[in-house]
């Protein structure tokens, strides 16, 4: 038997591709500016205990953006559209990089749609000292070469970002990064109205989880989170970078696993 | 036919080291302004607009001005000041802007405020031309490149509805929103100033371009590719039941002359580092063309187009490119002495057949002197037997022949 399968829905006539695998209750995994990398081990380790629901965003390759949607906020509203048409009801929302803002996104829209938070070196929060690094102006070389404490500690690097990509993968990339412009150019990775709002969560359990070493979202963003969401708790993993799902994910699905119950 | 002068109005005071230091190794958008001087800024800003001034007695028909940002290989990022004040301190020539870049602006009223007023100054002087930008214009004003071209074509649109239909109206579109349009002034030219648009190649906009009866200039395109990409306006041309002819065609050529052949080709080189900037280091592809600013349609049609090209192109290709003898010897820059060039001229006209002939006659490293030396042989030899070949070989412009 497969460990996942992959499906469409369509929303709002747009068709949304997506994986599902594993039982039990439901998470909602959201990916980051690359796309959807896929089944990764990560889901593999979740879906032991979760339903795991890893959806394509609107516009990246593979699902199909409503033309009217243009803004983080129209994907955020969207998503609680795709969520409501996948039957995810009490679902835990996790998501990594842009997929963590959106998950914070929804959450202050809909806090009572979700039990639980799982936010990973998010977007979405206005350092107040550093910068959130420009991944479109370092490009997708510059940005890869910022995005890991050490390449030697993520198993899959040469499968997901293989120095040979296919046609297609090629093709998918440029539909990728484009969508990521579209959605996240200005304000640049934030919504300045995002902070304020994150008071409503004071009763959703949340963890935030951050590579120490992230050069792409500093970790004073997982402090402004953490100090914004009552209650919500910061693991950060040391010798990490931004993708601790993938750099660490023995410490991550541990420190993930104690907070979801899993 | 309508000949026109340009130059890139460059700023070259820095080394091919400060160009490898910068951010990505870019001498634009990210190469530090602290490499400018705005003393020799305002030598450069005052000898550029002399030389603009001088075009007008040199007999050009025409004064082409272009804007780019946050870059030392073109200084002018406010194109219509200088557009302002060549309207003031010339009589005759149209002052033709290649072009205002729409996208990156929020208020398009704004600019069709601007350019009534340019208009009106030089009393009807105006050729009004837009542009998509280059990525770096995106990257340098902060504008989604995504929506670029929605955003050109819309800010077109609010233009001229701006210019031809009485005030006050509202405009709710998708990029714009403007409840009172209603400037004041408005331009001289009836029902507006002319539009031509300058480019590449890019299909869609051949292709808007013929919609509009617009005049696409060949921004210093390989000549072979010239041609075929001529082919995208034709037919869409007869979609709409009209057969384009030289007046809905332009190219901008590098065209220097010295007294001789020698001195012109050793001058010359200094093309090399115009608009590639000191050094010729390339650019960052993103940088130019970030994601979504072509389409992924556009940009496999755009790569078809230059299938047959010369690669690299000598013109663009970096420092380890062809070098200056294959850029002269494919005729990419025009340089020589009148003779020479004047030959060369006219073959390039027989195949392109272009009704606007924009003649780039200095960059880079080219110094005021030597462009005015150019200048001169241009008004004495080279023009005269340019509009001479013009009419021998029937290539009229668009104000001899409506586009």
């Amino acid at each position: 038997m497969p460990a996942f399968e992959e499906k469409t829905v369509t929303v709002g006539g747009a068709q949304i591709r997506y994986l599902i695998g594993g039982a039990g209750p439901q998470l909602l995994w959201l990916h980051g500016s690359e796309g959807n990398l896929g089944w990764l081990r990560l889901h593999d380790e979740l879906a032991r205990s979760f339903t795991v629901v890893v959806p394509t965003h609107p516009g990246f390759a593979g699902s199909e953006r409503p033309p009217w949607l243009e803004s983080f906020v129209d994907l955020s509203r969207f998503y609680l559209w795709i969520v409501q048409e996948l039957n995810l009801s009490d679902a835990v929302l996790a998501g990594h990089f842009i997929g963590g803002w959106l998950a914070a996104e929804m959450a202050v829209m809909s806090p009572k749609s979700f039990t639980r938070m799982l936010l990973v070196d998010a977007a979405g929060v206005r350092p107040r000292e550093g910068e959130i690094t420009d991944i479109f102006l370092h490009g997708t070389e510059g940005t890869r070469q910022l995005s890991f404490f050490d390449v030697s500690q993520v198993a899959d690097y040469e499968l997901l970002f293989g120095t040979k990509p296919s046609p297609e993968a090629r093709e998918a990339h440029i539909i990728n990064r484009e969508a990521a412009t579209r959605y996240c150019w200005k304000p640049y990775m934030h919504d300045p109205a995002l902070p304020p709002l994150l008071e409503r969560l004071r009763d959703l359990p949340t963890l935030i989880v951050w590579g120490r070493q992230d050069r792409i979202v500093p970790v004073e963003c997982g402090e402004l989170y953490r100090k914004g969401i009552a209650g919500s708790r910061l693991e950060i993993i040391d010798r990490c970078g931004h993708f601790p799902h993938l750099e660490k994910p023995a410490e991550f699905v541990k420190v993930a696993s104690s907070f979801l119950g899993g | 036919m309508f000949i026109m002068r340009f130059t890139e109005r460059p700023y070259v005071a820095y080394t091919e080291e400060d160009v490898r230091r910068s951010f990505r190794s870019s001498v634009r958008l990210t190469f530090p302004n602290s490499h400018f001087n705005p003393e020799l800024g305002a030598d450069l800003y005052n000898e550029y607009l002399d030389e603009y001034q001088f075009s007008e007695e040199v007999g050009f028909d025409g004064l082409m001005l272009n804007e780019h940002h946050n870059t030392p290989t073109c200084l002018g990022a406010a194109m219509n000041l200088e557009a302002a004040i060549l309207a003031r301190i010339t009589k005759k020539p149209k002052i033709v802007l290649l072009g205002n870049p729409l996208p990156i602006f929020d208020n398009p009223i704004r600019l069709a405020e601007e350019l009534a007023e340019i208009d009106m100054i030089s009393r009807g002087r105006l050729v009004s031309g837009f542009v998509r930008g280059t990525g770096i214009e995106s990257w340098a004003t902060n504008t989604n490149p995504v929506h670029n071209r929605e955003r050109f074509e819309e800010a077109h649109d609010l233009i001229i509805k701006t210019w031809t239909t009485p005030g006050p109206f509202r405009w709710e579109g998708k990029h714009y929103h403007f409840r009172v349009v209603n400037p004041f002034e408005r331009p001289l030219q009836k029902p507006h100033p002319p539009i031509w648009i300058p480019g590449v190649g890019s299909p869609e906009t051949l292709e808007w371009c013929a919609r509009h009866h617009y005049p696409y200039i060949y921004l210093e395109t390989d000549p072979e590719v010239t041609v075929s990409m001529t082919d995208l306006y034709r037919k869409a041309a007869a979609e709409l039941g009209y057969e384009p002819g030289p007046q809905n065609f332009g190219y901008l050529w590098r065209i220097h002359v010295q007294d001789t052949d020698e001195k012109a080709l050793e001058v010359g080189k200094g093309f090399l580092v115009g608009n590639a900037g000191v050094g010729r280091v390339p650019l960052p592809a993103d940088f130019m063309a970030p994601a979504g600013y072509n389409s992924r349609e556009g940009s496999k049609r755009l790569l078809e187009q230059y299938k047959h090209a010369l690669r690299p192109d000598p013109l663009y290709g970096g420092v380890d490119a062809a070098g200056w003898e294959k850029v002269v010897e494919t005729n990419r820059v025009v340089v020589g002495s009148p003779k020479t060039v004047i030959k060369k001229i006219r073959q390039g006209l027989e195949v392109l057949r272009p009704g606007i002939l924009g003649v780039w006659t200095n960059d880079g490293t080219i110094s005021h002197k030597d462009t005015m030396r150019c200048l001169e042989l241009m008004k004495e030899e080279v023009l005269p037997a340019i509009r001479e070949i013009g009419r021998e070989l029937d290539l009229p412009g668009p104000f001899e022949q409506a586009p």
